[in-house]
């Protein structure tokens, strides 16, 4: 094939791509400006006239959930997100360096946990958590979702580690540091973007999180994902303030992957080994 | 400074075994090289006497201290590393001082000693600025900084140089050895360059397939290799080898094919069969000896080194200056008898004293 039709379509394929995965986010954007009695005539209004803030003023409004849900998403996935870094770090730099006996076995345990769909867990689950008293609680949600981010955690830390050169800590030894330091000192820090990535995932998915949420959720720590649902009624669905909120709720993520991008695109070991 | 002594050390890994029952003595402000092949142990008997790799039997004494149980730091080693394993996100400034900041030593006197061992390694100029940011013999150079400044009792080096072009990798060198008169800490060196070894070392420790084959001066490892295998190794170009016989011809002589060699006339020929090994500035060419054809001219500068070959052998000869022969050329080939080395066939190790 000539390389003038490879790059055609090699260009039609990214830009249909884009164009599919970007439709939904404009659409939400687009219906969320515009008052409901435009959006349900037919053929709906898209007047750019009709553009109004009204959904925003809506959702925001303290009694409708939205900002109490935004906090709770806040502190789960924030919570998440670290405690899955600090202890998945930690893991997967054990399972990577320390050749402990059986760590493959371990590593295997630890991808399988991950082989059950959630529903299959969700009934026990919901029983332990009412038993335990942590059903509509920040700290039994981040438990569970600590249950399913710090393996992946561990997995993607876990390859990174290993690619990080020994010669690095074998010098790092030589020069007096205890494993702990070495971890501290130089793994630590040459870590830093893929660490950074790593959490903003788990951020990204426990801020997404709807099913174990809404289970396991009342009053209390209802989150973004359960607020934006709930426009959705038994008798009708007030369509632009679910969109309005589905569009405040996507900023901080939105924001997050934006620098995540920056950090991912440095490069990070360059200069460490000669090869 | 320092003693280092390897006795019987043995490394497998699994069923196989690096390296086999080595003994070492390293003298005070000795510098010694270990050389070989690669695979054949050298860097993992280093790697045992840092601490970064556990010994499978056999003892270490540093000092006559015997340290088998104790970490590279204990140990009071400094390590250079073959692909440098600059810390990436420090300056070498950091880098340099590393070892120190974890011995949380007062910020003045380690900006103070970095300082000095960045002046004595031309580094001044380049302290704040990153591993990457530094051309191959500059981050070389941290690399020995961060050794240095620890002011250990052994530095051990491996490989250092590998990664340096042909030019840079001389000039290092020299600075390497200067160091070494400097401040003459016992030094323990890796490389698969014999002509690095030649040059840098008091002590050459040849190995092969995790054994050792000799350890001696470069002058005895070059002048009287203990093995075919040494002989061989050592040496540009490489030493010629012949399996012949001896004949009495009214004077004992070495006939490889159609070629004669006296022998010295005080030798009597041993009982076994035996090789001969001649280093290419013992043959001359001229009108004496036996006859050749010039096979090959190859000038490297200061001497041509010109291969002759006849119907059962070839030699390579050192030819001072430009030679003016041409392949195919018909000339005569001399040896010089009292610098053969003789090799027993079957056990490749040398016989004459």
């Amino acid at each position: 094939m000539p390389r003038y039709l490879t790059r055609f379509f090699i260009r039609f394929g990214l830009a249909t791509f884009t164009l599919l995965s970007l439709g939904p986010v404009i659409w939400s954007v687009v219906t969320s400006l515009l008052p409901l009695s435009a959006l349900t005539s037919r053929p709906p209004d898209l007047n750019p006239l009709n553009i109004t803030l009204e959904n925003y003023s809506l959702v925001l409004d303290s009694s409708r959930g939205l900002f109490s849900g935004l906090i709770n998403s806040f502190i789960i996935a924030t919570f998440t997100s670290a405690v899955g870094l600090v202890v998945g770090s930690m893991a997967a730099y054990a399972l990577a360096r320390l050749n402990l006996p059986g760590s493959n076995k371990l590593l295997l345990m630890i991808l399988a946990t991950q082989m059950f769909p959630g529903i299959v867990i969700a009934i026990p689950l919901f029983l332990v958590m009412s038993r335990t008293h942590l059903v509509d609680t920040h700290f039994g949600l981040i438990a569970v979702y600590l249950s399913f981010i710090l393996p992946i955690v561990i997995w993607i830390l876990k390859g990174f580690f290993e690619s990080v050169p020994m010669e690095l800590e074998r010098a790092a030894a030589v020069d007096g540091a205890s494993p702990i330091q070495t971890f501290r000192y130089i793994v630590l820090p040459i870590s830093l973007p893929p660490l950074f990535a790593t959490g903003v995932f788990a951020f990204i998915e426990a801020w997404n999180e709807f099913f174990f949420a809404i289970i396991l959720t009342r009053i209390n720590v209802k989150t973004a994902s359960i607020a934006i649902a709930e426009f959705s009624g038994q008798y009708q669905t007030l369509y632009g303030q679910m969109l309005a909120s589905a569009v405040l709720a996507s900023v901080p993520v939105v924001a997050l992957a934006i620098i995540f991008r920056r950090f991912i695109l440095e490069g990070f070991v360059e200069g460490a080994i000669k090869a | 400074m320092a003693t280092l002594e390897l006795v019987n050390i043995t490394k497998k890994f699994g069923d196989f075994t690096a390296v086999e029952n080595i003994n070492l003595r390293v003298e005070e402000g000795e510098f010694v090289t270990l050389l070989g092949p690669s695979g054949c142990g050298k860097s993992t008997i280093l790697n045992m006497i840092a601490g970064l790799e556990e010994v499978t039997s056999g003892e270490i004494y540093i000092n006559g201290k015997q340290v088998n149980r104790l970490s590279p730091f204990e140990r009071d080693v400094a390590m250079v590393f073959q692909n440098y394993a600059l810390y990436p996100h420090m300056t070498v400034e950091e880098n340099i001082g590393f070892s120190l900041q974890l011995r949380k030593r007062p910020k003045n006197e380690i900006q103070a000693k970095v300082r000095k061992v960045a002046a004595m390694l031309e580094l001044e100029r380049f302290q704040h600025r990153l591993p990457r940011e530094l051309s191959g013999g500059q981050q070389q150079r941290v690399a020995i900084g961060r050794a240095v400044i620890r002011e250990p009792s052994i530095f051990l080096f491996d490989e250092p140089f590998s990664n340096l072009d042909a030019a840079l990798r001389i000039k290092t060198r020299g600075e390497i050895k200067e160091l070494h008169q400097r401040l003459g800490v016992t030094s323990v060196f890796v490389t698969h360059d014999q002509e690095e070894a030649l040059s840098l070392s008091d002590r050459i420790a040849v190995l092969r397939m995790g054994q050792l084959e000799q350890y001696g001066s470069p002058e005895e490892i070059y002048s009287k290799p203990a093995t075919k295998y040494v002989a061989r190794f050592i040496g540009t170009p490489q030493m010629d080898m012949f399996a012949g016989e001896f004949v009495n011809d009214g004077g004992l002589y070495y006939q490889v094919g159609s070629a004669k060699v006296a022998v010295s006339d005080t030798l009597q020929a041993p009982g076994v069969s035996v090789d001969i090994g001649v280093r290419a500035e013992f043959v001359t060419l001229g009108a004496k000896g036996f006859d050749a054809t010039v096979r090959l001219v190859q000038p490297v500068g200061p001497f041509t080194y010109v291969t002759v070959a006849w119907d059962d052998g070839s030699v390579t000869a050192r030819v001072n200056g430009v030679s003016r022969l041409k392949p195919k050329e018909n000339i005569k080939v001399e040896i010089n008898p009292k610098e053969l080395l003789f090799f027993d066939r079957a056990t490749e190790k040398r016989l004459n004293p």
